[in-house]
């Protein structure tokens, strides 16, 4: 009896142990982001406008703003857009905030700033947006590109010593107001990006990350403006071409 | 401290009492509320997607349908370019098209939502079959369970035949067999040579899709767009019942097939643009013109789907002289096209509905039905196949008439069973019957491939003879070869220096008249053989097997070339139309322009309804733009350098073997010269 009873014991906590191995951050530090990644998106990418091509590679005319869920509010703002007064503000990212930023022409680089922050460049606009996993900074003056709190999306266990497939959340706030689409459908300081990023290889062989993005403004928006953004994987960095925000 | 060092040291120390066993039934306790919660915590299985979605996406395909001749974002080659243009939205009205469901690729914008169903191992829980449901739509069922997809000449559906896997939190979709459509409502066209790749993820209550169509012929490269649903329990997906109707397709003419030649609405395409959106009453509205979109771009391409396109909008470049960092394409249409019509020296067997199978002999179909009154083959392919054919028929016809099965009767009362004492011993002490013999060949064409097999095949049969008043009935051997008269002409007495074919490989009885019914049912259902004038030839048939609901096309129809129109021996491109639209009056899709009769081709994959009317409407299309040509009085050399085909030369032409896309314009351009 007395050796069943151990037998049975170890057994146990061998098994807890098991999955203990399984588990990042139970009973001892949790690891870094970069070495719990469920996805590695660092590397250059190009979008591929596929969706949206006439709001998103050519500027609409004023009032177009359809499909976005503006209120009476918003489209108010949106009826009296004018590039030249933004230029003039020196507000012409204003399409490039976080809302908006993955819709834009144009490529990424993506790269691990330090071990919890992983940091997105763009060429068009020369943005840089920070996604931390630990330990935020404290989020400071809004900005264009607001204060990202990022987490990892598991996936099922996979076999022993296989790295666990998953996706990324990003959830940004504290942003200055800006446009949803470049002809001047605003959202407000008080918007939240609730974002998802996706990679997934193609039959070609090609890698292709997929950011879902809900904006939610209780400000300018009826309801939640929903969209998805798709990007292909580069081998290099050639066709990096910065250039600075276009209000136009 | 590793946890195998941790166990080995704490089993040491147990068996040197140093840890009580108290202690070690406390452990127990501990490790199995551990156990319990850290499992919960690791999960092994998927992601929920079952349930109840809501279509939940701000992007134009999903809030509005796009315009007509916009193809922003489309990777369009020049193929792509024209078969949209040429065809107009009423397509749909033509009767094999009334019912059709949304195309896959689009199916997932449509408005209505989505019920995702599964299906699960009943021990493991795992989920075996998805089945994802929307309105207007067909079961499509997302097999989970390994299996392979069928070969590429079972039939194409709307849905096609999908497989999934998951890979992380997602669900990876491969479908193959899709019929032709569109990729989004209002014209953009896609071939039935596409492959479709879907990427479903579950974030939160959001769904998001990543769809791959991957349609060579049409697209200079894969087109991959994404879309989201929201779960909503309260989303219900609605039915929608089709009621088709003559009226829907110009009123008069049920074989009417609606299109443009090209060029001929280059106006309208661009209305969107230079006048404005369609408002009531057909006028339009200068103030909703999307006048900031470039000509050049509304006619897609893969150069305008880069960033590198923006550099062209001070005219400083073109946009054919962009370098854009292009993908290529996973599918190869030759490949497809091919594996349809394995020319590999073997037959292959596809059970097709009621008596009926088709046979794919080293490329030729032949159709076979098989039963208790023996075999009627349609055709018997190349003299060279004859031998795989027999063993091909007769191992099916065993199979199909004595099936081998297992003893499932005991005791005397065995019913249907001979035999005394131990009727049941006779069912496991027993050999399997004979094949039953082929006792009719039908030819639907003098042509070898579906002729030349005749001898060997038709002499290895048996038909029977009335005896006359009195007599027995009398077995005659080798079966019956039916055809229509011309058939025999043409083989008895063949063109150029072919010497005539020995006389058990012609045919034995011939028809001259509209049709030709078997004297009597053949396996339980009536047999008729239709002839269709002036089609390939002046002696083709196909044949209806009317319960089995099967129609054997025979040369009218192939999913694999254009028509080998034969316009010396009095074939028309206009009497293969005729044919195809009585194919298409005899047959009756099962539920949403799809199955119900099952059309078997003489080349290529098994079709139905809507398989058909696609190949017919080419043929319409092309033949129209072909007469307008001569109407414009341009010559042979001109039309064929016009290339009036070139939006279906990928899918049906070849530019080298027997029959070339320049023969077949040739064709079409003799037979309407000579106006049949």
């Amino acid at each position: 009896m007395k050796t069943l009873v151990i037998t049975a014991a170890v057994s146990l906590l061998a098994s807890t142990a098991a999955l203990q191995a399984q588990q990042p951050g139970r009973g001892a530090p949790p690891p870094a982001a970069r070495e719990a990644a469920a996805l590695d998106l660092t590397g250059n990418w190009v979008s591929v406008i596929v969706e949206d091509w006439k709001w998103r590679m050519v500027t609409p005319k004023k009032g177009v703003y359809e499909a976005i869920p503006l209120n009476p509010a918003g489209r108010k703002v949106a009826d009296t857009w004018d590039p030249a007064r933004d230029e003039a503000a020196g507000e012409q990212c204003r399409s490039y905030g976080a809302a908006n930023i993955m819709r834009v022409p144009g490529r990424l680089r993506i790269s691990w700033q330090n071990e919890n922050t992983l940091r997105i460049e763009t060429d068009a606009g020369t943005q840089s947006r920070l996604f931390h996993f630990a330990a935020a900074p404290p989020a400071g003056q809004p900005s264009w590109q607001g204060h990202s709190l990022a987490r990892w999306e598991y996936g099922p266990a996979r076999g022993r010593g296989q790295a666990r497939l998953g996706n990324l959340k990003v959830v940004t706030n504290n942003l200055r107001p800006g446009y949803l689409r470049k002809n001047g459908a605003p959202y407000s300081a008080g918007t939240t990006v609730t974002e998802y990023y996706d990679l997934n290889t193609l039959p070609n062989g090609d890698q292709w990350m997929t950011v879902t993005t809900k904006v939610e403004d209780p400000q300018y928006l009826l309801r939640h403006y929903l969209t998805t953004s798709d990007f292909k994987k580069l081998p290099d960095a050639s066709g990096w071409n910065p250039s600075p925000c276009s209000s136009r | 401290m590793e946890p195998q060092s941790l166990l080995v040291t704490l089993m040491q120390s147990i068996n040197r009492h140093e840890i009580p066993i108290a202690v070690v039934a406390a452990a127990l306790l501990v490790a199995a509320v551990n156990v319990l919660v850290l499992a919960q915590d690791a999960r092994t299985e998927p992601t929920n997607i079952a349930g109840e979605w809501r279509l939940d996406n701000n992007e134009r395909d999903t809030s509005s349908q796009a315009p007509l001749g916009d193809y922003t974002g489309i990777p369009f080659n020049d193929a792509g370019r024209l078969r949209s243009d040429t065809t107009p939205e009423s397509i749909w009205g033509t009767l094999e098209y009334q019912c059709r469901p949304h195309s896959a690729p689009h199916q997932w914008r449509g408005l209505g939502g989505a019920s995702i169903l599964v299906e699960q191992d009943p021990l493991t829980r795992a989920p075996s079959v998805y089945h994802f449901q929307f309105m207007r739509s067909l079961d499509r069922p997302v097999f989970m369970d390994g299996r392979p997809h069928p070969p590429a000449y079972a039939p194409h559906s709307w849905t096609g035949f999908s497989t999934g896997e998951w890979i992380g939190n997602t669900l990876k979709i491969t479908t193959t067999h899709l019929k032709d459509g569109f990729l989004r409502r209002g014209g953009p066209q896609t071939t039935d040579m596409y492959a479709m790749t879907e990427y479903l993820t579950r974030h939160d209550d959001i769904l998001t899709i990543v769809t791959v169509i991957d349609d060579p012929l049409y697209q200079d490269q894969p087109y991959v767009h994404s879309t989201t649903y929201t779960a909503d329990l309260n989303n219900r997906v609605n039915m929608e019942t089709c009621n088709g109707s003559f009226a829907e397709n110009g009123g008069t003419d049920r074989h009417y097939v609606p299109h443009f030649l090209p060029g001929e609405n280059a106006e309208a395409l661009t209305e969107w643009i230079t006048k404005g959106g369609l408002i009531t009453g057909g006028a339009r509205n200068p103030a909703n013109a999307e006048d900031w979109v470039p000509l050049i771009a509304a006619r897609g391409g893969m150069k305008t789907l880069y960033p590198e396109y923006r550099s062209t909008l001070n005219g400083s470049v073109t946009v054919e002289a962009l370098a854009v960092p292009a993908s290529r394409s996973a599918a190869s249409a030759e490949k497809m096209i091919a594996a349809q019509s394995p020319r590999d020296g073997q037959v292959h067997v596809l059970p097709v509905q009621g008596n009926v199978y088709m046979l794919v002999a080293d490329g030729t179909n032949i159709t076979a039905s098989l039963g208790p009154d023996g075999v009627t083959l349609v055709n018997t392919g190349a003299a060279q196949m004859s031998d795989k054919v027999l063993a091909a028929v007769t191992q099916l016809a065993k199979a199909v008439v004595a099936p081998t099965a297992t003893n499932a009767c005991y005791g005397a009362h065995c019913p249907g069973r001979w035999g005394w004492s131990s009727p049941y011993i006779n069912t496991v002490i027993t050999s399997p019957a004979p094949a039953p013999p082929i006792r009719y060949v039908i030819n639907t064409s003098a042509a070898p491939q579906y002729s030349s097999g005749n001898e060997k095949i038709a002499t290895s049969g048996s038909n029977t003879r009335s005896g006359g008043f009195g007599a027995a009935v009398e077995t005659v051997e080798g079966a019956a070869v039916l055809a229509h008269e011309n058939v025999l002409s043409r083989l008895s007495t063949p063109a150029g220096n072919a010497g005539a074919p020995p006389a058990a490989a012609l045919p034995t009885v011939t028809y001259f008249e509209d049709f030709y019914k078997l004297p009597a049912f053949f396996n339980g259902e009536a047999v008729i053989v239709y002839h269709a004038p002036e089609a390939t030839t002046d002696g083709d048939s196909y044949v209806y097997f009317r319960r089995s609901d099967v129609i054997s096309a025979g040369d009218l129809f192939s999913t694999v070339s254009y028509p080998t129109i034969d316009v010396a021996k009095g074939g028309s491109v206009q009497g293969v139309i005729r044919g195809l639209n009585a194919i298409l009056d005899l047959a009756v899709a099962e539920y949403r322009s799809q199955g119900g009769t099952w059309i078997v081709p003489g080349h290529g994959r098994l079709s139905d309804t809507a398989d058909v009317a696609s190949y017919r409407n080419m043929l319409v299309i092309i033949r129209d733009r072909v007469q307008n040509l001569i109407e414009k009085g341009l010559t042979l050399e001109q039309v064929k350098a016009a290339r009036p085909s070139i939006d279906f030369d990928g899918r049906y032409g070849s530019a080298t073997g027997p029959w070339t896309t320049q023969m077949f314009i040739e064709a079409v351009y003799r037979s309407l010269q000579e106006k049949k």
